[in-house]
């Protein structure tokens, strides 16, 4: 196989935060050091070789990077302080911009206003929805004085234009984000061997159960079990929403000053959201942990947006209980700027992405260990291979 | 009362090989020298290794012959178990205080009979051996040491006064005191050597935790004739070790602890003892865990490859990490990077980490001079004046300039004797021209 070479490749890298490479002197500490590291993936020296080397489209094949939670034992050990940990985050970005065919991401991660700015966009639209159409919002509140002396938010945000713009979006997200992943098999299996057609099935399981436990991280050595249990909660606290936002908007959104019970699920995912951003917000103010030590505008944008999506949900919440109909119906297109907003950048293009890359990633280097396993016969061994 | 000159041409601090030849070269040019050691003995580090690399030569003998010709040199007095308190500048030469610590026996009465070592009941690890032996709480440093006279350890002794009643010369005195001394030099020379990297400084090796976990002067005593065991065993249990781990840069090039530079040494030692390993238990398997050989010097490379023809095992592996399993074997965990980076769990009976050099002493305001980021004397003009410290008449030489084999101290001593020398010869003749 041609290897081409790019040397601007760790120069490129620092953009997105990993600045490092230069330094390693590939002694192998760091992949002994990992927890994670197995017979089927060495890393993360290997994948610091590659980008020393250059090379490209190595790089952007491995899955390595999405094989780290970053316990950061590699960077704490590390000689040289290279700090393979970060490198791995920082190709996690790197990697993300590559498979978005859009380009945003790419310039999202290279300019960091640029993100601030699509934010701002998208609330913007948002607001505009709400202001500019006739039938609805603000507008539609001029045709229903009544729902300005009580709460009536079928006079603001019918739940049937809700729920098919909750549709619209979920589709439009869904479909950008597929077609990236859809790049990320290319990527991965273009210079993969054959003969793993039924692999894919078989491991299916594997993309289901890590997509919704990341039961390898608990494997890490160090800080595993608290940051695991409480990305845990997180992502069972926004599967609720989803669920709630998406599906269930019917029985979600109510109209009135009126309770139902689906609100309680609200209360644990709100609950969970804010807690859970705050111990994160807070551990990354003390950068004790090597995880928490290098964020950028970006990490904070998603965990800060993700607190005030919850923050105003609630607010929301008790406006409508309290009756206050102006105040609900402004927090209601405050909320949906902030949680619009995110979701449109953040799922597609920025670090949300991880919710769909990380699990394929498990799932494809299962599928290629069991096509492994299967094609060497037995007592055979593999023959090395050195970078 | 301890009696020595009110002036010397020189003062050379620290009588391990580079300090003793300074001193030889500084007194063999006519100047009268005072060397100060603050160990009980001369001798330094060297004197306690096994072999020198890379001729395998025995080490003490050829540091003794050295320690014996600085004892009985005519112009070179010998003060040991003495601390330099502080040099003031004087004029063209320095006013020292020193503070010889008190070995509670009457050195100029001792004959060095060993009486009193015999009759203590109370033993402590024994230094000299890197604490895998054991000494008695008034004891002769060791069967080398220079002057052959006790030191109590008041740490361990109960006061009992058994060597009191040993001694035939009545020389024990329990209530001697610390001893401060003045005298007038008109140079020095600062020779002060090394320590080892602390054993715990890697956590992950567990040097300070696990028995079989040696530090590589610990292996030098072992595999020294007059060593603690008289064979090669490990510590735990007195086996003989099947298959012994040398962990390179287990003490320095790792900022992970504060040690970003080459020792130097560890490579060519860990290749000497493996050898030596080797030599001694055929059948015992001796790997060699490196991030690269540095075998720079004469002969160095040779050596290298002298070591691999005689079986010992050379792994590109930077260990990261070591676990004591069962009987105390050791499990090291290394990527095989030269084996398609396949990562590997291997078991061993006994390890030594390679741990680094770093400074032996510091100046503290003892001495007007400056040390750089990693703890060694700054050397102003390392290339053309290598032995020059920051001061005018002070003069550096051996480790504490920077990590050394022994042939580059020996070579560094030299040179600074001789820029000494130069000192004070100018000294001379503008005290001559204003006369």
């Amino acid at each position: 196989m041609i290897l081409r070479v790019d040397p601007s490749i760790t120069a490129e890298l620092s953009q997105y935060g990993g600045d490092t490479a230069v330094k390693c002197f590939n002694c192998g500490n760091c992949t002994a050091a990992c927890s994670l590291t197995n017979q089927e993936s060495v890393f993360p020296r290997r994948y610091i070789r590659y980008i020393q080397l250059g090379l490209k489209d190595k790089m952007i094949g491995s899955l390595d990077p999405w094989l780290c939670y970053y316990c950061g034992d590699c960077s704490e050990t590390c000689p040289r302080q290279a700090q393979p940990g970060k490198l791995m985050m920082a190709s996690r970005r790197w990697l993300i911009s590559m498979y978005d065919w859009t380009g945003l991401s790419r310039l999202m991660y290279r300019h960091e206003w640029v993100e601030v700015v699509m934010l701002a966009l998208v609330a913007l639209l948002v607001l505009a929805l709400f202001t500019i159409p006739a039938n609805f919002g603000f507008r539609l509140l001029a045709q229903h004085p009544e729902a300005l002396r009580t709460v009536n938010l079928s006079d603001f945000a019918p739940k049937e234009v809700v729920h098919w713009g909750d549709i619209a979006l979920a589709s439009l997200l869904g479909f950008l984000l597929l077609s990236n992943a859809a790049r990320m098999v290319f990527h991965v299996r273009r210079h993969a061997a054959g003969g793993a057609g039924w692999a894919f099935l078989a491991e299916l399981r594997e993309f289901v159960i890590e997509g919704f436990t990341q039961r390898r991280w608990r494997d890490c050595e160090t800080g595993a079990g608290k940051h695991w249990l409480r990305h845990l909660l997180l992502v069972t606290a926004y599967g609720a929403m989803f669920c709630l936002v998406v599906v269930f908007l019917r029985w979600f959104q109510v109209e009135n000053t009126s309770f139902h019970w689906s609100s309680l699920l609200g209360y644990y995912s709100t609950l969970v959201l804010m807690g859970a951003t705050l111990g994160i917000m807070s551990d990354r103010l003390k950068k004790r942990e090597q995880i928490h030590k290098d964020s950028d505008l970006a990490d904070w944008l998603f965990v800060i947006l993700l607190f005030l999506t919850g923050l105003s949900g609630i607010a929301l919440h008790l406006a409508r209980l309290l009756d206050l109909p102006l105040t609900t119906y402004v927090l209601y297109t405050v909320h949906l700027m902030i949680a619009v907003s995110m979701l449109t950048v953040e799922v597609p293009f920025g670090k949300w992405s991880h919710l769909f890359y990380r699990p394929l990633a498990m799932y494809l280097q299962a599928v290629e260990a069991r096509r492994q396993h299967s094609a060497i016969p037995a007592g055979a061994t593999r023959a090395p291979v050195t970078v | 009362m301890t009696k020595i000159k009110p002036f010397y041409d020189g003062l050379v601090l620290g009588g391990g090989i580079a300090g003793m030849q300074a001193a030889l070269d500084l007194a063999g040019q006519g100047f009268e020298v005072l060397l100060v050691e603050k160990e009980p003995t001369i001798g330094g580090v060297m004197v306690g290794l096994n072999k020198v690399f890379p001729t395998l030569d025995c080490s003490s003998c050829i540091c003794t012959p050295r320690m014996a010709e600085v004892a009985h040199h005519d112009r070179i007095s010998v003060l040991c178990y003495t601390d330099l308190v502080r040099a003031r500048r004087r004029n063209a030469g320095f006013e020292v205080i020193l503070r010889k610590k008190p070995r509670y026996v009457v050195e100029e009465d001792c004959i060095g009979c060993s009486l009193c070592e015999l009759a203590c009941p109370y033993f402590a690890p024994h230094e000299f051996d890197q604490g895998l032996g054991a000494r008695a709480a008034i004891y002769i440093p060791h069967g080398n040491a220079i002057p052959q006279v006790p030191v109590l350890d008041p740490d361990y002794c109960m006061l009992d006064g058994n060597c009191a009643r040993a001694c035939p010369k009545n020389c024990i005195d329990f209530a001697q005191q610390a001893e401060e001394l003045s005298v007038g030099v008109g140079s020095i020379i600062v020779a002060t050597g090394l320590r080892l990297t602390p054993m715990g400084a890697k956590k992950q090796y567990g040097g300070d935790r696990h028995a079989n976990v040696m530090n590589p002067l610990a292996m030098e005593r072992v595999q020294s004739s007059n060593g603690p065991y008289g064979h090669i065993l490990r510590p735990s249990d007195g086996k003989i070790p099947r298959s012994v781990a040398y962990v390179q840069c287990a003490g320095s090039r790792d900022q992970s602890i504060g040690v970003p530079y080459c020792s130097r040494v560890c490579c060519m030692y860990a290749l000497k003892q493996a050898i030596m390993i080797r030599h001694q238990r055929h059948d015992t398997q001796v790997t060699i865990y490196h991030m690269d050989i540095r075998a720079f010097g004469k002969g160095y490379e040779q050596f290298y490859r002298r070591a691999q023809s005689e079986g010992v095992r050379v792994v590109k592996a930077k260990v990261a990490r070591i676990t004591e399993v069962e009987n105390g074997d050791l499990s090291l965990r290394v990527e095989l990077i030269d084996e398609g980076g396949r990562v590997a769990d291997i078991r061993h009976d006994l390890v030594v980490l390679s741990q680094g050099t770093i400074p032996g002493w510091r100046p503290e305001g003892a001495l007007p001079l400056e040390v750089d980021d990693d703890g060694f004397f700054a050397i102003p003009d390392i290339a053309a004046r290598p032995a020059n410290s920051t001061a005018e008449g002070i003069f550096v030489a051996g480790v504490a300039t920077g990590p050394k084999d022994i042939p580059d101290s020996i070579v560094e001593a030299g040179a600074a004797a001789m820029e000494a020398a130069m000192y004070l010869d100018r000294v001379r003749e503008s005290a001559g021209e204003m006369a």
